[in-house]
């Protein structure tokens, strides 16, 4: 199968609108007899949810928590951009999209980076008109930080809170829609497999993980809104309960996964403090537009940290990166803290963090302007470290937070399988190899209001597709595959938790395929992976039943899914020899330790086709091409 | 009429009543007192005010109305508390509540049986009771009673109690919450509580003292 | 260090529950309360027992997922934390620890400590929105919003929809959680034309739910880990007075 990622003709900047009017449309009367499944209710579900309700599509959506509003969207800090210009600063369309596609070290699909630029404005006004409570200047207008790199200020924000309030916004709207009756809410599902029937996704099998029934809901179009896979490392800032399960369980049906090697670690989070620790918790980005970053200059200097005098300290990213400062985008920031752990100048009890400093900042503007823009972030910090910041200067450390790559779709948000569609962070699509700051809200938001409730009716109006009942032995036969995997996992009655092989994979993957990645490592890890893979399937333990609230069940389910799919992050990451935004391979640097791309060999999304487990997948590429931005090495001094 | 039969079944709507009814007899509550404290101006004074009472032609109707908003006042109450009970039919093993809660606020429910029952007693004894020899004469004959004096105090202190709470609670209830006045409005009720609750058992006091007889 | 955990176990909605005791070692004082559940479940699944069923996701407390009553406390006695930013350096080693499910017959317990929240869903679903449709909205900035009514709007907004303020309440009243919600949008120009309607038709759902009658003890004030004000179900009263009265609704 050839890759036509369905890229419109015409500039750049008409493509989108072109598009929009050569896709069919569906008559307002039809729309209700179309059935959508949705899985997963974060920005990207949640807003395509209630669009799609909004236009007369019957819909069903299915999540994993007790509720809707509590998908991992919630958790994002610092803010979303948008291309509105209103602090007249020289921000526009064009350089959201240049600085995009900039930021993803030219990974990205152009058409996509623009029309995400062209939509940013857009879900700016969608929030605020549904009552989100953005932060807002004395005379009323709209506040804006720069953020994450930009040299613009274009991020929106709602204090540190920004992605729980544009998720409540959705969750609102979602909400209205499902007092409405127009749509179906399915909390508390687990989405086991994807029903393909005659080459098209035609449904889903879910389990009840309160009863531990199977379901099956019959759709004309399935949309996979389901988040990132950044929990394969099992220590990441993404909540317990994100995992892989939904897009790999896809990709075993035939989507085509992409890129699943970039994966971008965090600069800003609170460091690791013992083995017991279920995640890492992220401190905004925004703290870098008024923290310091910096490392003891002597390797053996242990004092604490304000009894080092000024001239002791290496404030590193201000001295390597001069114009850009503390400002760098995430890869660089991460890489260069990696860096100087590396050189043995990290602090802290383990070694493992640099100081992030605010007394320069509370000198300047005050302790109280300090705590209006952060105060939450202050507290979170104190909350678990019982440090008080505005004493001491944080500590952070580097840790897995979004990933770019994820199941390959078209300009439609389309994936491989015709009628599944994938949607915010767990499409491959708008952001290359990096993410830059504030992007992810804005790209969740615009896929789910702005994109598929256009694309989607292009598919539905040209589609072919037979009444297809959810009793269809299809779905049967999923049915019983499902039970059967679980009944497999419950036998096996071995020693060893999902948790321990959980850990154990994650090491490995921080320890190879983390932050910096060679050849060795990776080829080291991808023999690793199967042994564990078969140990646990040996040696798994697990109590209770399938027939009831199980969480170790439920857990496991999802290791199985990482076990796997591990492995072909690992060979992407072997298989791209290059250097670009968070994949770093150590053989491909510049002399200063810059990441170096091969825009001659790798200039290209890879796709890979499922070929069974432990089987060498297919690689397909989609070549990518720059013609409105023009491949540079991204310098940041 | 269907809108405050609708207002009266939700659950809002039967808290304003509560606390509408609440701060109503508080009112009476003031009238009461000051009625009472005449009795520290002599029997003369204090028998004058009663009969004056007695023969006004309204004193019917209100003190109908008055037992109206004692009725109203307390059967919406129980009803709230009822419907409370049902809002957690298995409680904690452990429940160790902070915030606002007070002495007062824990105590409503108990404190409100105290007052009716006394207000029971209190009616059958005084209002009904026997006025031949005067209402002062009939007061101090009661209180002389140290063990009706004692319980006539338990009574006063457990609405002094009450108050401490329900006065401050009916401004949040009708919505008056302001960072200007709400501490002030606190501090008022604690002084009305206390007022009331002093001012009220400074009669048996007095009278177990010997200093009225 | 060492604790003694008195876990309410309860196999499912229908079935009798009731405290067991159970003995963690090892447990750091950085770990919160939710990692020394998951150390205790580690260790009776590889006895092959069955692990303590609990709640919880993001694990920085703005999910509102995890919905434990510690010692007594919804979210444990630390101010302003949800039970998953509760360090156990907060308790002293060898303490015994009561965790009981939040309790209130609005939320049913499904198993353990694991409650079912959906009546809070449902009274979003009643009125607790905007109806704008996409596509709809004007230029974010035609609609000017002051800064401190938008910082007011943002403090009630901040409501993480745990569940604790229920909790908490002698009365389970779930009266903090919907006045948040209507504070927040009544407080937003864009919420001023359903006014009447959402406090009248949230008001409605709630006490359909089977919440109790707030009684004004600010219980839940206290056990909110977003310290939502309680000024804001006063001004819930007052919305609903004023729909109430005022309005023809």
């Amino acid at each position: 199968m050839t890759l036509d990622s369905k890229i419109p003709a015409g500039p750049i900047q008409e493509k989108w609108d072109r598009h929009r009017f050569d896709l069919k449309l569906v008559n307002p009367a039809n729309k209700r007899k179309f059935e959508i499944l949705i899985v997963g209710t974060g920005l990207a579900g949640a807003s395509a949810a209630a669009s799609l309700a909004e236009l007369g599509y019957n819909v069903k959506v299915f999540c994993l928590q007790d509720s809707p509003r509590r998908a991992h969207s919630i958790a994002a800090q610092g803010g979303i951009n948008a291309a509105k210009n209103y602090p007249n600063d020289g921000d526009s369309i064009w350089r959201l999209f240049y600085d995009t596609v900039k930021g993803g070290d030219f990974r990205a699909r152009e058409a996509n980076v623009y029309r995400l630029a062209q939509i940013s404005s857009h879900i700016i006004d969608h929030s605020a008109a549904l009552g989100v409570p953005f932060a807002r200047e004395y005379g009323g207008t709209l506040a804006n930080r720069s953020f994450g790199g930009a040299q613009v200020s274009r991020t929106f924000y709602a204090r540190g809170q920004t992605g729980q309030q544009l998720l409540l916004g959705a969750y609102s709207a979602l909400m209205r829609q499902v007092g409405k009756g127009s749509v179906q809410m399915f909390p508390r599902r687990e989405m086991m497999d994807l029903i393909v029937s005659q080459g098209a996704a035609r449904g889903i099998v879910c389990r009840n993980l309160v009863t531990g029934e199977m379901e099956s809901y019959s759709g004309d179009a399935v949309l996979l809104c389901t988040g990132g896979y950044g929990n394969v490392f099992y220590l990441s800032t993404n909540a317990a309960s994100c995992n892989v399960g939904a897009t790999w369980r896809a990709h075993k049906k035939g989507a085509y996964f992409a890129n699943p090697c970039f994966t971008q670690i965090h600069p800003t989070c609170v460091p690791v403090s013992g083995s017991h620790q279920s995640k890492l918790t992220l401190m905004s980005e925004s703290l870098r537009n008024d923290g310091r970053v910096w490392v003891p200059k002597n390797p053996q200097d242990k004092r604490s940290p304000e009894q080092i005098p000024e001239e002791d300290r290496d404030y590193y990213l201000e001295r390597r990166y001069p114009s850009f400062g503390n400002l760098v985008p995430r890869d660089v920031a991460s890489r260069a803290a990696k860096a100087m752990i590396d050189e043995g100048r990290g602090v802290g009890p383990t070694g493992l963090s640099v100081y992030l400093d605010f007394s320069d900042a509370i000198k300047r503007a005050g302790e109280s302007a300090i705590r209006e823009k952060y105060g939450n972030l202050f507290d979170m910090y104190h909350h678990i470290t019982d440090e008080n910041p505005y004493r001491v200067p944080m500590r952070i450390y580097p840790a897995v937070h979004y990933t770019m790559g994820g199941l390959w779709v078209d300009y439609n948000l389309m994936t491989t399988i015709p009628g599944l569609f994938c949607l915010g962070e767990a499409n491959f699509s708008d952001h290359g190899a990096n993410r830059l700051g504030a992007s992810a809200l804005m790209q969740g938001l615009a896929d789910g209001y702005f994109v598929i409730p256009y694309t989607l009716g292009g598919y539905l109006a040209q589609a072919k597709l037979p009444k297809l009942s959810s009793s269809a032995p299809e779905f049967k036969e999923a049915e019983n595959l499902a039970s059967e995997k679980i009944k497999k996992l419950l036998s096996i009655k071995g020693k060893k938790t999902a948790s321990d092989y959980h850990k154990h994979l994650g090491k490995l993957m921080w320890d190879y395929c983390g932050m910096a990645r060679n050849a060795k490592g990776l080829k080291n890890l991808l023999s690793q992976i199967p042994e564990m893979r078969e140990e646990f399937w040996k040696n798994l333990a697990l109590t209770g039943s399938g027939e009831e609230l199980n969480q170790a069940l439920e857990k496991a389910g999802r290791v199985a899914d990482y076990l796997e799919f591990a492995e072909l992050l690992a060979k992407d990451a072997l298989h791209r020899e290059e250097s670009c935004g968070g994949h770093f391979r150590e053989e491909y640097q510049t002399p200063d330790g810059e990441a170096k791309r091969d825009d001659e060999k790798f200039s290209y999304a890879a796709a890979w086709e499922f070929k069974g487990v432990g089987r060498e997948p297919a690689l397909h590429k989609e070549p990518l091409s720059f013609e409105s931005v023009h491949l540079a090495q991204r310098n940041y001094q | 009429m269907s809108f405050l039969s609708r207002f009266y079944s939700s659950s809002l709507g039967r808290k304003f009543f509560v606390a509408g009814a609440g701060l109503s007899l508080c009112g009476f509550l003031v009238l009461h007192l000051s009625g009472n404290l005449l009795i520290f101006k002599g029997p003369g004074v204090f028998n004058h005010f009663a009969q004056t009472l007695d023969s006004n032609p309204f004193i019917l109707p209100a003190e109908l109305i008055l037992a109206g908003l004692f009725l109203f006042h307390i059967v919406i109450a129980l009803i709230v508390r009822y419907h409370n009970y049902q809002a957690r039919p298995i409680g904690y093993v452990k429940y160790s509540a902070k915030g606002g809660r007070t002495w007062g606020s824990r105590t409503m429910t108990a404190t409100a049986f105290i007052v009716l029952a006394f207000l029971i007693i209190h009616l059958k004894d005084f209002r009904f009771g026997d006025r031949s020899q005067g209402v002062y004469h009939l007061v101090v004959s009661c209180l002389k009673n140290p063990y009706y004096a004692v319980f006539y105090i338990i009574a006063m202190l457990s609405l002094s109690l009450h108050l401490s709470h329900g006065f401050q609670s009916a401004f949040q209830t009708f919505g008056l919450n302001h960072p200007k006045y709400t501490p002030a409005i606190k501090k008022l009720g604690y002084l009305f509580a206390a007022v009331i609750g002093l001012g009220f058992s400074s009669i048996p006091f007095w009278i177990m003292l010997g200093k009225i007889r | 260090m060492k604790f003694f955990l008195e876990v309410w176990r309860q196999k499912n909605a229908q079935s009798q529950g009731g405290l067991v005791r159970y003995e963690v070692v090892g447990i750091s004082p950085e770990m919160s309360i939710l990692e020394t559940l998951d150390v205790l479940n580690e260790q009776l699944l590889e006895k092959g027992e069955e692990p303590i069923a609990f709640d919880s996701d993001c694990r920085e407390g703005i999910c509102g997922m995890c919905s434990l009553v510690i010692n007594g406390y919804p979210h444990g006695p630390e101010k302003a934390s949800t039970s998953c930013e509760l360090r156990m350096r907060h308790f002293q080693d060898g303490q015994t620890i009561i965790i009981e499910p939040f309790r209130a017959k609005a939320f049913p317990i499904v198993r353990d400590l694991v409650v079912d929240r959906s009546a809070f869903d449902r009274v979003v679903a009643a009125g607790g929105f905007v109806s704008v449709n996409t596509g709809n909205a004007p230029d974010a900035n035609c609609i000017l919003v002051p800064k401190d009514v938008a910082d007011k709007a943002m403090d009630a907004a901040a409501c993480i929809g745990c569940g604790a303020c229920v909790a908490a309440c002698p009365n389970a009243a779930a009266m903090l959680f919907v006045a948040a919600k209507i504070s927040h949008l009544a407080l937003m120009p864009q919420g001023a034309p359903e006014r009447d309607a959402r406090v009248i038709n949230m008001r409605a759902q709630m006490d359909k739910e089977g919440f109790g009658h707030c009684a004004n003890e600010y219980a839940c004030e206290a056990a909110c880990p977003k310290e939502i004000k309680v000024s804001n179900i006063a001004k819930l009263n007052r919305e609903f007075l004023r729909a109430v009265v005022c309005s023809d609704k």
